[in-house]
């Protein structure tokens, strides 16, 4: 449905009589014109999106609590008080674990070990400094630092899946160090088996 | 006069540039090194459907002082101030009084006319030399009525190559992540001056990275729509869009298509570590181009398309390093500044921007591909980030957040003359220039 819009352009000499019109330059590459990115309502075939998501918008395919997913529906991606599983942070530009992100990562590790049919997806998440493309590989190393201590633990490491979501879905956005803090996290989320909450 | 000698004339005064000195350097001065002075006149109406008259005659006029003032080697006079009214003076040479323009102190005059008929319309631009009483520019265009503000890009172009020898940048678009004041991120293209917003995708999820097919049809960007992030490049045109799949469980962060559009690079993120893959532009691998344990991404190519720039924290905190695709070799380029990311390497192939840390704020820098001091472009005050040259390597836009919200700003490659480009109501990011385009 869609149709290349041509501008035709044409040389004109000073005091211009039709006579003399020649066509201007073609460009160097010669190439259909873009006009029709420009607000053509036909241009964005639906299907090109829908089609990657399996019919559903968004396309999280298994019903979860991911951050994806409350990002999606609009809740906050905070992880509940209720959930037996905490998140654990880390420093700015890190991804290796302080003592404090060891001590909750051992209690993970146990309700996990307590729970066998329990898979779990680690997020690992930055706070909104830097680019996104560095944070995107940030938080990835961070979620896979907290899956290879809890492998250490004694947790099946194919229980322990990782995704990274950068610095996209935070759970606040002052532009503050305990804001900032807040972000840069680990966060564990039940795919399957016994409900966390 | 024989018509010969009339036609010839007309080459001559169709060649000479305004300023010798200016298609040397490629940059346009004016008397006493100030801003070229032009002045624009509305378009006289040469008949036609009188109901968009108005509207086209400031309109185009308008897209065209915007683009002159983008550049920022033009000061556009005041309409205000014009004596003529344009409606009643003639477009070409002999039917108008340059005194009228010299008088308010214009150097350059754009004048021009256009006739609706339907959906179509004709439009004259010329470009006079207020000093010596000549024309150096006539051009006549045709096409559909909305698409004006493309015929006035074409315009500027023209008349920035007259006085350079370079054709201008203004017949491009952006691509860029826009969340529209929400909790999503989608993609969307327009023109420089936000006009024409066109939304690339729907899908309620978050996008990133986007940019052009060298043959400026296409665009690649990551998604995270289908769960996992990955690769999409989408035809603009068809609206098809082919998806990348990474093997096993990784996932693609990014991607570039090469100068030739025949290949990929991208980070390919896999168990945690973060390396940069060489892809076909069906997404299939053709080899590893990384093997460092630790985060590798954001690569660019050299317009040569031998080289890639890229963003490594080898070395204990994100600086740039570019590696030799033929030899494998890899150098570091940046070594001041604590954390150094989004390089993007110059169409000329000099230099790269980026964004780089300074204290608690992000600021823009350009370095020689060669190394040594880089220059600072943007002020630390606010954040800019996201580099993004023009085709012809003499501007770059960028985003920054110095009027709340991110938005989209350009400047030129000295870090001269930074204009607001968009005004979205959301945060407008990751920009990224079109090639030059029909």
């Amino acid at each position: 449905m869609k149709t290349h819009f041509r501008i035709a352009c044409y040389n004109l000499l000073a005091g211009a009589v039709a006579l003399f019109l020649t066509a201007c330059a073609p460009s160097a590459t010669s190439k259909p014109d873009s006009g029709a990115a420009d607000g053509a309502s036909a241009a964005r075939s639906p299907g090109g999106d829908q089609q990657a998501g399996e019919g559903q918008r968004g396309g999280t395919k298994e019903s979860d609590a991911s951050s994806l997913k409350q990002l999606q529906e609009g809740k906050s991606p905070v992880t509940p008080a209720s959930s037996p599983l905490k998140d654990v942070f880390f420093d700015f530009d890190r991804y290796d674990l302080s003592g404090d992100a060891r001590t909750i990562l051992r209690s993970n590790a146990e309700w996990l070990k307590s729970n066998p049919s329990a898979r779990v997806e680690i997020e690992g998440h930055c706070d909104d400094r830097g680019t996104n493309e560095y944070n995107l590989a940030l938080g990835a190393k961070r979620a896979q630092s907290a899956r290879e201590y809890l492998s250490t633990l004694g947790v099946a490491a194919d229980r322990l899946s990782t995704i990274s979501y950068g610095q996209e879905i935070p759970v606040c956005k002052e532009q503050t160090e305990s804001c900032w803090r807040q972000n840069r996290r680990a966060r564990f989320v039940v795919l399957q088996g016994r409900s966390a909450s | 006069m024989s018509i010969k000698t009339i036609i010839w004339l007309g080459v001559l005064l169709f060649l000479q540039p305004f300023n010798a000195l200016a298609a040397v350097t490629g940059e346009i001065v004016g008397q006493g090194g100030q801003k070229f002075p032009i002045a624009v006149s509305p378009l006289k109406n040469q008949g036609g459907n009188t109901a968009e008259a108005g509207r086209l005659s400031t309109g185009i006029a308008d897209a065209i002082v915007h683009d002159l003032e983008l550049s920022g080697w033009f000061k556009v006079l005041d309409r205000s101030a014009y004596i003529e009214n344009a409606q009643n003076s003639g477009i070409t040479l002999g039917t108008f009084d340059f005194k009228d323009w010299s008088t308010i102190g214009a150097e350059g005059l754009v004048k021009g006319g256009f006739s609706v008929q339907g959906d179509e319309v004709t439009v004259e631009l010329r470009l006079f030399d207020v000093y010596q009483n000549k024309e150096r520019i006539g051009k006549r265009y045709t096409g559909r009525v909305r698409d004006f503000r493309r015929i006035a890009h074409k315009f500027v172009d023209e008349v920035i190559n007259q006085f350079t020898g370079i054709p201008g940048v203004f017949n491009t678009r952006i691509v860029y992540v826009s969340n529209s004041g929400g909790r999503f991120k989608e993609i969307f293209v327009s023109h420089l001056d936000g006009s024409e917003k066109f939304q690339v995708t729907d899908n309620h999820t978050i996008n990133l990275s986007p940019s052009w097919s060298p043959d400026g049809r296409s665009v690649i960007y990551s998604s995270f729509k289908d769960r996992n992030q990955t690769l999409y490049l989408f035809e603009l045109f068809s609206g098809k869009e082919l998806k990348f799949t990474p093997r096993g469980a990784g996932r693609y962060l990014s991607g570039k298509l090469s100068p030739d559009g025949q290949s990929v690079v991208a980070t390919l993120e896999s168990a945690g570590n973060s390396n940069l893959y060489l892809l076909d532009k069906s997404g299939n691998v053709i080899r590893r181009l990384t093997e460092d344990p630790g985060i590798e991404v954001s690569a660019s190519w050299s317009p040569d398309g031998r080289q890639i720039t890229f963003v490594s924290d080898r070395g204990g905190s994100p600086q740039i390093y570019i590696l030799d695709l033929q030899s494998g070799k890899t150098r570091r380029l940046t070594y001041s500044g604590s954390y150094n990311t989004s390089p993007e390497w110059s169409p000329k192939g000099d230099r790269v921007a980026y964004t780089g840390r300074v204290g608690n704020r992000f600021a823009i820098f350009s370095i020689s591909v060669d190394g040594g001091e880089p220059r600072k472009l943007t002020s630390e005050s606010s954040d800019s980030e996201d580099p993004t040259w023009s085709p012809d390597g003499r501007f770059i836009a960028f985003s920054s957040n110095r009027a709340g919200k991110y938005h989209l700003y350009v400047m030129q490659a000295s870090g001269d003359n930074q204009r607001r480009l968009t005004g979205s109501g959301g945060d407008d990011t990751k920009p990224s220039w079109s090639p030059r385009l029909d």
